[in-house]
């Protein structure tokens, strides 16, 4: 097996070869049994033909018998008449002795020479005979029968007799001969037959076994394999389409080991890598809570005491000293908006903010952000209106975060209006909230409402100067509204006023929290 | 002086001056601590009559503290108003489970806290 899977051959010629090899063979005993018939058929010949040559000298023997019997009816007739039936007789035992002649082995052609000259003798005799009857010396013919003809036929009869045996000898030595040579063809035959059955056997079992061996190393290796085994290997004998493909399958595990490897140092440096934005993000998100407390610390200080100076705590304000008072207040409390602002931000870019949900009431968030910017509409002498649809339910949110987008809004349509009224509103709409903020303020071109709700985005730097903000409401607007799963959009016409609106569901499922 | 003790516990010096100056003109007696031990401490020798919690605190947290209180017998009716970090989500109700009874964010105003007090503990 491992001989013939060595054998640099394809499997088709392999196949091919071991199919030739059995048609060869059969081939073979075909022409062996050919020429086996041949010869069989060949001794039959031989055999009929021995069967023949018995057949004439007993045809002589008659004939011979036939002239005797002649010779003495023409004695006991005193006819010469019957002589005429012997040479009859002599001619057909001629013919006869002459076939025999022809088909005659030399030792035998000394024999039926004798026979002839002996029958022409007797031949001879009985032309004496004839003519001893014809004359009428019957008793002399007579005398010649007894003492000639007599020993002379019983010599032939001999002759005969010998040829006879010899030729029925011969045959049943021919006939021996055939039996022999039958039942040796049988033999062979049967072993050929055998030979031929056992050879094809055997070049089938080595031929499948050749493939069957690679196949079941195969199963075994590519189970190793499956088992995440990489370090086995398939090892066959095979140079053929098995050897090629146990290479193959070879090379397969080697790629697929080194894949794994390259895989698996990946995944840990991911998990290493995820480890460590993990301790960032935390690293972040404990910075912010610090920051946002470090940064508040001041600011209270800071903005207390201001307060505390224009509510006179500390005495009576001069004058002159509660314009810049007030000033340091307005910008302070900026500034907080800002660290608000920036903090927020960071928050929900770390992916940090989260939305703390309970029940709150739109009329009360609506109220606040009047009553916080009241102050500033009459500053700037805005008509500022804030109304809230009649009986709206008890909405489900985080009801501050909202009240800082509103906040935003409301602020910003302060903030880029010169005259004219700023006016919210806010309606049911199925199970959402509409919130809409106008104002007629400077208004937004077409090319910048959608950069509009983008981080650090305001229309002109120069605006932003005038106005002043961070910059970031919007964005942060956006993202809580987002964060709600509401959205926010814009209309606007430049130089007449904008539209701000932002839809949110009236109550938010506990599994909606982004 | 009889008038009602409040307890503050705050680590900033400027707060702490703020609120005493607030204070100086009401009748209400300020005692200070400047952290949370120290404020547990304080709470519990003293008993004032409310106490302002800042929520960051050194050696232990304004939140910790105010659970320390709460679970104490001594000092668990005393209103406490916890002062949080307004930009961190969570605050308001990490101070209501710890036990605050009202909660301010920082920056706060000294109003608005006065008046908070004041609710809280009428000054006469």
């Amino acid at each position: 097996m491992h001989w013939v899977a060595a054998i640099k051959a394809s499997v088709h010629a392999k196949l091919l070869a071991g199919y030739l090899l059995v048609t060869f063979l059969v081939i073979g005993m075909g022409a062996m049994s050919l020429q086996t018939i041949s010869k069989m058929s060949s001794q039959g010949q031989l055999l009929d033909e021995a069967h023949e040559r018995v057949h004439w000298s007993q045809d002589i023997q008659h004939a011979l018998a036939m002239q005797m019997n002649f010779t003495a009816m023409a004695l006991l007739l005193r006819s010469e008449a019957t002589v005429e039936n012997i040479l009859r007789e002599n001619n057909r035992f001629n013919n006869t002795l002459a076939r025999l002649e022809k088909a005659a082995q030399p030792e035998e052609v000394e024999l039926i020479q004798r026979i002839r000259v002996a029958q022409g003798e007797a031949l001879t005799t009985v032309a004496d005979i004839a003519n001893l009857i014809r004359d009428g010396k019957v008793e002399d013919a007579m005398r010649l029968q007894q003492s000639k003809q007599y020993p002379l036929y019983g010599r032939i009869e001999g002759f005969v007799t010998q040829l006879v045996e010899r030729e029925r000898s011969k045959m049943d030595h021919l006939r021996a001969s055939v039996a022999a040579a039958n039942r040796n063809t049988l033999i062979l035959m049967a072993i050929s037959a055998a030979t031929l059955m056992l050879v094809g056997l055997l070049l089938g079992f080595i031929i499948s076994w050749s493939f069957i061996l690679p196949v079941q190393k195969a199963h075994g290796f590519l189970s190793e394999v499956a088992k995440g085994n990489f370090a086995a290997t398939i090892n066959v004998p095979n140079r053929d389409e098995f050897g090629a493909l146990a290479a193959h399958m070879n090379h397969m595990s080697q790629e697929l080991h080194r894949l794994y490897e390259s895989q698996h140092q990946a995944s840990q440096e991911l998990q290493r890598l995820n480890e460590q934005l993990q301790q960032a993000s935390k690293a972040k998100s404990n910075f912010l809570a610090n920051m946002s407390h470090e940064l508040r610390t001041p600011m209270n200080a800071i903005l207390g005491f201001v307060e505390m100076m224009l509510d006179e705590i500390y005495g009576e304000v001069p004058p002159h000293l509660r314009e810049p008072l007030t000033d340091v207040q307005t910008n302070g409390k900026h500034l907080l908006r800002l660290i608000n602002d920036v903090l927020d931000l960071s928050k929900i870019e770390a992916g940090r903010m989260e939305l703390v949900l309970a029940e709150y009431s739109v009329q009360d968030i609506v109220e606040t952000v009047r009553t916080s910017l009241q102050s500033l509409a009459l500053e700037k002498g805005l008509d500022f209106v804030a109304a809230v649809e009649d009986d709206i339910p008890l909405a489900l949110g985080d009801g501050k975060r909202i009240a800082q987008c509103l906040m935003n809004l409301v602020g910003n349509a302060l903030k880029f209006s010169k005259h004219g009224r700023v006016a919210v509103w806010v309606e049911q709409q199925g199970e959402n909230l509409l919130y809409r903020v106008s104002d007629n303020g400077i208004g937004i071109p077409k090319e910048e409402l959608e950069n509009i709700f983008g981080e650090f985005q305001q229309v002109d730097t120069a605006i932003t100067r005038e106005f002043s903000g961070t910059g970031l409401g919007l964005n942060i607007t956006k993202k809580f509204v987002e964060m709600h799963g509401g959205r926010i959009w814009v209309e606007s016409e430049l130089g007449k006023g904008s539209t701000f609106f932002f839809a949110i569901p009236l109550r938010m499922n506990h599994g909606e929290v982004i | 002086m009889s008038g009602k003790t409040i307890l503050y516990v705050e680590d900033n010096e400027f707060n702490l001056k703020m609120v005493r100056q607030l204070l100086a003109r009401t009748a209400y007696r300020l005692i200070e601590a400047t952290d949370g031990e120290m404020g547990v401490a304080t709470a519990l020798k003293e008993v004032p009559d409310l106490i302002l919690m800042d929520i960051q605190l050194p050696k232990m947290s304004g939140l910790d503290a105010t659970r320390r209180l709460r679970a104490d017998p001594k000092t668990a009716a005393i209103p406490i108003i916890v002062i949080t970090s307004f930009a961190l989500s969570g605050d308001d109700q990490k101070a209501k489970d710890a036990g605050a009874t009202a909660y301010m964010a920082k920056p706060y105003s000294p109003r608005e806290l006065l008046q908070t007090i004041r609710n809280l503990l009428p000054e006469q």
